[in-house]
């Protein structure tokens, strides 16, 4: 399978290094525990770090301007509106910021053809969780550096595969499609590949 | 692969189950159960919050791309938060749409818009001189299009001199890193008035850096990547 074109062009392009400092995460969380108390400079502020970062999700999964641009809001005003419940889900900020705003992209991106019928994955987000939230900002820089070791070790068509499924939303049938095999022969090899990229990273 | 056949055991089975999930790979019936497991089974929830963030740094790897300041009215306006709040705390930064500004955001927003931009400083107040400015002069080979960009601490202004982009078309502005490093969006240039913008994280003002702008479709590269020919490129340069 050929990976889309544009990932490998964003690839050398990463921000490099720069992980995001417990200083910064500990600036995230306040944010968002303000945001919960209603305080509109705080979102005001939330915006500023986080939006360009947000609107890359969107427009990776949508790949429209205008289309990133609502659901961008969409994802904005679910912030504002679900951010008292941050606290509780054990998520980092990034981590729920990220995956509000690739939920809606995906929501969007399938309902342009049908109804929506799939990514419930938003649920797993508001589940509350009695762990301690992940890690400090080192360990998280390492974990990503894993995760791009990881992805490096498994062959390209899986890697490809596992990039496009997350940064662009396809599905088990799109992936069929663009392997000409059955849905149920790429499921089968996508899942291996992904209990294989777990075992990588957890050692 | 020697595995390729052998069936998953009943973990294994569970952790593929929790990353599909996280990918919103599933549908239907299988969907709706995974959601409720997710209610009554801690491990199982455990292991697609562990997906989550495993996954996340993905996204995190993406090139930042700044949406256009549009979008955040809009998103004021539906919350209901482009009108001056009742009371403000004074401890506070004034944050600018509860300035002056403010009392006019009733009219209609694009009138806002417009009279901020032509209201400096409003934003923070007077630049600190102690922060090191820069600026970059964008002409266009045939000197038919000209767009000054100016920037300090993490505020930067763009505006158009003369040669709006054609219509269906608009001017990206790029960021260019020092040494072949990222190519971000940082907007589009504005056909009147000045564009003004939060420097997105992990953009940094520094020597070496340079300003492009492209030809691209209405509203920007469909792609985030630059599609169309650069028409004009400068270094940014310390004031």
């Amino acid at each position: 399978m050929t990976p889309p074109a544009h990932i490998h062009k964003l690839r050398p392009n990463e921000i490099r290094g720069a992980p995001v400092s417990d200083q910064r995460r500990k600036e995230l969380e306040d944010l968002i525990a303000r945001v919960a108390l209603g305080d509109r400079a705080a979102f005001d502020a939330l915006y500023d770090a986080t939006s360009a970062k947000l609107h890359a999700v969107c427009l990776s999964v949508l790949k429209d301007r205008p289309e990133a641009e609502e659901t961008l809001q969409e994802v904005y005003i679910r912030i504002w509106k679900s951010a008292a419940r941050y606290s509780a889900n054990g998520l980092s900020p990034m981590t729920w910021l990220i995956t509000i705003a690739r939920n809606r992209s995906i929501d969007r991106l399938r309902s342009r053809n049908s109804g929506p019928s799939t990514a419930p994955a938003e649920a797993a987000a508001s589940v509350a969780s009695a762990e301690p939230g992940p890690e400090t900002a080192t360990i998280r820089a390492q974990e990503r550096q894993m995760l791009d070791e990881c992805l490096a070790q498994l062959a390209e068509p899986q890697a490809g595969a596992v990039r496009a499924v997350y940064l662009e939303g396809i599905t088990y049938a799109d992936l069929a499609e663009r392997e000409g095999k059955p849905i149920n022969t790429v499921r089968s090899w996508l899942r291996r590949s992904l209990l294989r990229l777990k075992d990588c990273v957890s050692q | 692969m020697s595995d390729e056949t052998t069936p998953l055991s009943p973990p294994e089975e569970d952790e593929a189950l929790a990353a599909e999930l996280a990918l919103g790979l599933l549908d239907g019936a299988e969907a709706e159960a995974a959601v409720r497991r997710l209610q009554d089974d801690p491990r199982f929830a455990a292991a697609v919050r562990a997906w989550q963030e495993r996954l996340a740094h993905l996204a995190e790897g993406l090139v930042p791309v700044m949406a256009p300041a549009r979008a955040r009215q809009n998103i004021r306006e539906r919350l209901g938060h482009a009108v001056p709040p009742l009371s403000t705390d004074p401890g506070a930064r004034t944050a600018w749409w509860r300035g002056p500004v403010g009392a006019i955001l009733g009219l209609a927003a694009v009138a806002a818009v417009a009279l901020l931009l032509v209201l400096p400083g409003l934003r923070d107040g007077a630049p600190d001189p102690a922060v090191p400015g820069y600026q970059a002069q964008l002409v266009a080979a045939d000197a038919d299009l000209a767009v000054s960009a100016t920037a300090r601490g993490r505020e930067m202004e763009v505006a158009l001199e003369r040669g709006p982009a054609p219509a269906g078309r608009d001017w990206e502005i790029w960021w260019i890193e020092p040494e072949g490093g990222a190519v971000i969006s940082i907007g589009l240039v504005p056909r009147e008035g000045v564009l003004r913008l939060t420097l997105p994280e992990g953009l940094e003002l520094e020597d070496g850096v340079q300003i492009a702008l492209s030809d691209e479709p209405e509203g920007g590269s469909p792609t985030g990547v630059a599609t169309g020919p650069v028409v004009a490129v400068a270094p940014l340069t310390r004031l």
